[in-house]
């Protein structure tokens, strides 16, 4: 007799994976596998990565706020007088502590007491990668509750590969960190306005102090949270006014009462002075000095950037078939919305929709689009600096990436509705969606990876790859990183004993580290005048060919030893006293 | 089937389709970085193109590099005697009868615009194309390299009191980013630690040329560089600039350059930041043929980051 169809294997094994269409635990574990899968993808390619310039000020500035944290608990009182805690932080004051003290904790914990990262740099970055991960897991969740699991994976995939996303993620600094914590916050507070439980809100209170806490970007947000609440909750505040009780969306309340608290809580620095000091990290921030950037060709040292710039280095650097399937995502829910607001007009009498049904849905779409225009719009005002480009407008990119999803998720819809046409059995209709989404994440893979770690050199083969953005006269690296690459490909070999190295934008910290990770020959010297050096690097950055000729004479040779390329694209010169 | 149903039957399989074009899209990218990252010109067409180039070039053609960015490259594997400071920091391409462009990626130099192409080889991945000068400029000398002890005297002149600078061999001075040209080991020394000697500026738009470098001028302070039985031409010919980090802020003082030929003033030349690598030009008709000494007189009201630089000839 034959077993009913139910309870025969293969039906038990499709049970047993089978995911409920609930959204529940099952996607927090694939969002976490998710993120566990890119950082350790990024913890297997750290070490070939460099120091860049900033990176080693978060290094020394984690180390001396973890270390106060650790004197709190064994000292106590005294580590509580001011002197001591601005003795710790006020290094590097300009940015929050959060991050830094993460960075802190985990070289403290992970490399200096349970040894499991062997370099100290590593343990430093981990936190920061474990934001990446969260961002991927965030925006996997997103994109699963709006538009379904397949969704959900390919925004998240996409979020991933991404040579920009993938470069910074792998360093102890605040560009991704600010990227996922902004991403959550924005999360959150759809959960809350959509769920309306008080326990979401409180959590959008808290994230949001915590996203404060991580970068600067946080004030910009409640420019896309505050607006977009106060449209989900319309119907409610205009009832309460009429009721003579005015209250406002719950998340609102707590970012403005738990943001500030949590941001002074885990800053010890706000502790003293509190008024003050928060005046001058203002300050600083709406008065930075100006960096200076490539683009088409020139040098940029003050603002206003060109309105082209964010347009074109978006283009230039997200992989295109992800802005292609943002397009259709996002085309597909502005045309949605525009359908709902003509549907408003047309029965702005018969009220079509329900009070309920609005603030049910949350307006995510509304939201997805607030995010990146805040995170983005700011790259075109007239004072604002361009300062290192795509990775200040990062927190736009989960965003993007989760409309990016919804295209994916159209066109797979598309497909399978093509393929009942020709009758294709089961097994060939899955895998022809197996091969949609690797047509999908093929590309994206292969230019992240390839990019590495010359992230910041990589360009999308729309613009012609590595060697088409040099062709543009796009900025090809920033901070002097490289310099390890000199290393590995040339002077770790070829360099004299004890030689001395000229080291160009390279930090005399990222030096010393790349020296104590023998990353670097220990017997080399760094030097900071070419005249004094043997050998002499340039980092290839536009304004940085002055120091190439001064190479030339300081050494007299015109001719480099070596050239670190990408594509054929020269990274780092290496010259060499004749 | 009416062509209306059919246009209508045809629209529908578009529309059913039209999701391929996300995979396509997919594969397209995938397939163009493929490509790229495949289609690097080796070593060894660079080393090809070398032994062309090395073959052909004469001492006063020009070898050059495009696209801008390949530079580097084009010095490793050509090496100093081809890529020479000549050719890589000229002052500009009108003295060159003759280039040989070596290119990769089907660019050209901007520079060689208006000049006939009188050969193309392909080697692999790099091409080299030779173009002929419609209307050369021959230099007779080139004073950037007389800057030696036998060929020029520098002094420098304050307060109407004239202190020669000598000349001797010692370490270059250099430093990194922001710090200006180097000073070579061989180079004037004046009183109050300044010197003079052949270098190279980098100029407003990143270009380098080799240039007489005179860091110690303003103020009260009037640098002044005497180049020696110089053979003279119907012009006298060059240019000059501020290293970039002292001029594109535009709030130096403008630099003064006065030239003479024995007592005779040809005249002056001001450099207001933000000129960048100007031209300039004196009539010497008068002294074609001739030898004789050419004076340089470099003064600047400011003393603040002066770095200036300049190249002359005579032609």
């Amino acid at each position: 007799m034959n077993e009913p169809a139910s309870t025969s294997w293969p039906s038990r094994v499709r049970a047993a994976i089978t995911l409920p269409e609930r959204v529940g635990w099952r996607d927090q574990v694939i969002g976490a596998s998710i993120a566990a899968v890119y950082v350790g993808w990024l913890l297997a390619t750290a070490r070939v990565l460099g120091f860049p310039r900033d990176e080693g000020v978060y290094f020394r500035a984690g180390t001396g706020y973890f270390t106060w944290w650790r004197a709190l608990l064994e000292r106590g009182k005294d580590a509580m007088r001011q002197g001591v805690i601005d003795g710790a932080f006020g290094d590097n004051r300009e940015h929050p502590a959060l991050m830094k003290t993460l960075f802190g904790a985990s070289e403290y914990f992970f490399h200096q007491k349970w040894h499991v990262f062997a370099d100290a740099t590593t343990a430093l970055r981990f936190p920061a990668m474990c934001t990446a991960g969260l961002a991927l897991w965030t925006t996997y969740l997103f994109g699963t509750r709006l538009w379904g699991r397949r969704a959900g994976v390919v925004a998240a995939c996409l979020l991933g590969l991404m040579p920009r996303v993938f470069f910074h993620a792998h360093l102890a600094c605040f560009d991704v960190p600010i990227m996922a914590m902004w991403f959550w916050c924005v999360y959150v507070n759809w959960r809350a306005l959509e769920t309306g439980k008080i326990g979401w809100a409180i959590a959008a209170g808290v994230v949001y102090g915590l996203t404060l806490a991580t970068k600067h970007n946080a004030w910009f947000l409640p420019v896309a949270l505050v607006p977009h609440a106060l449209f989900v909750r319309r119907y409610a505040m205009l009832s309460s006014i009429k009721r003579w009780l005015p209250t406002l969306p719950a998340n609102l309340v707590a970012m403005a009462i738990l943001g500030p608290l949590v941001l002074v809580a885990v800053s010890p620095y706000l502790w003293n002075d509190t008024a003050a000091r928060l005046q001058w990290w203002f300050d600083f921030h709406l008065h930075h000095e100006y960096y200076n950037i490539e683009f088409l060709g020139k040098n940029y040292f003050w603002p206003p950037a060109p309105k082209s710039y964010l347009p074109v280095m978006v283009l230039a650097t997200v992989p295109t078939i992800t802005i292609l399937l943002f397009a259709i995502g996002a085309y597909e829910r502005a045309a949605v919305g525009v359908r709902r607001l003509a549907a408003w007009w047309r029965t702005l009498r018969g009220a079509a929709e329900t009070e309920s049904a609005t603030e049910a849905r949350g307006e995510p779409d509304l939201l997805l689009a607030l995010s990146i225009g805040v995170a983005m719009g700011p790259f075109f005002l007239e004072h604002t600096p361009i300062f290192g480009g795509t990775k200040h407008w990062l927190p736009a990119y989960p965003a993007l990436a989760v409309f990016a999803g919804r295209g994916f998720e159209l066109a797979a819809v598309a497909m399978r509705a093509a393929l009942a046409q020709l009758q294709l059995d089961a097994v060939r209709v899955r895998a022809a969606q197996v091969a949609l989404f690797a047509c999908v994440v093929a590309g994206p893979f292969a230019e992240t990876a390839h990019s590495h770690p010359f992230g910041l050199s990589a360009y999308v083969p729309l613009v012609g790859g590595t060697a088409g953005g040099a062709d543009l006269g796009l900025n090809r690296q920033f901070w002097g990183y490289t310099t390890q690459d000199a290393a590995a490909q040339y002077l770790n070999a070829q360099a004299p004993k004890n030689a001395s190295v000229f080291i160009d934008d390279t930090t005399w910290d990222a030096w010393s580290r790349m020296i104590a990770e023998k990353r670097v020959r220990g017997d080399l010297h760094a030097t900071g005048a070419p005249h004094d050096a043997q050998i002499a690097l340039v980092q290839h950055e536009l304004h940085m060919n002055e120091v190439d000729y001064t190479i030339w004479i300081a050494l007299g040779t015109d001719a480099p030893a070596y050239i670190v390329r990408q594509d054929g694209v020269p990274i780092v010169s290496i010259y060499r006293r004749p | 089937m009416s062509g209306e149903q059919h246009k209508s039957a045809t629209a529908k399989a578009w529309h059913r389709y039209a999701f391929a074009l996300v995979p396509a899209a997919g594969l397209l990218e995938l397939g163009a970085h493929v490509v790229q990252t495949h289609s690097v010109a080796p070593d060894a067409d660079w080393r090809a193109a070398r032994g062309f180039v090395a073959a052909h070039a004469a001492p006063d053609d020009l070898v050059a590099f495009a696209p801008r960015w390949v530079d580097p490259v084009g010095r490793e594997q050509f090496g100093p005697q081809i890529a020479d400071l000549e050719r890589e920091a000229r002052a500009d391409v009108t003295r060159f009868p003759r280039a040989f462009e070596v290119s990769i990626r089907g660019e050209h130099l901007a520079d060689l615009q208006g000049w006939s192409r009188e050969d193309v080889q392909r080697f692999g991945g790099v091409t080299v194309t030779t173009w002929k000068n419609p209307s050369p400029v021959p230099v007779i000398d080139d004073l950037v390299s007389h800057v030696d002890a036998q060929h020029v005297r520098v002094s420098r002149v304050e307060g109407g009191r004239e202190s020669e600078c000598p000349f001797g061999h010692m370490a270059p001075a250099s430093g990194g980013l922001g710090s200006g040209p180097a000073l070579p080991s061989d180079r004037f020394s004046c009183p109050g630690g300044s010197g003079v000697g052949a270098s190279v500026v980098a100029d407003l738009d990143y270009y380098p040329h080799r240039c007489i470098y005179t860091p110690g001028v303003g103020g009260d302070v009037v640098v002044r560089v005497r180049f020696l039985d110089v053979t003279l031409g119907r012009s006298l010919q060059g240019h000059h600039a501020l290293y970039v980090e002292a001029e594109r802020m535009k709030q130096g003082a403008p630099v003064t350059i006065t030239l003479r030929i024995g007592d005779t003033t040809l005249g002056s030349v001001v450099h207001h930041d933000g000129d960048g690598w100007r031209p300039f030009e004196f009539d010497t008709s008068a002294f074609a043929g001739q030898h004789a000494d050419v004076v340089a007189d470099i003064a600047s009201p400011g003393g603040q980051r002066r770095n200036y630089c300049f190249e002359a000839n005579t032609r």
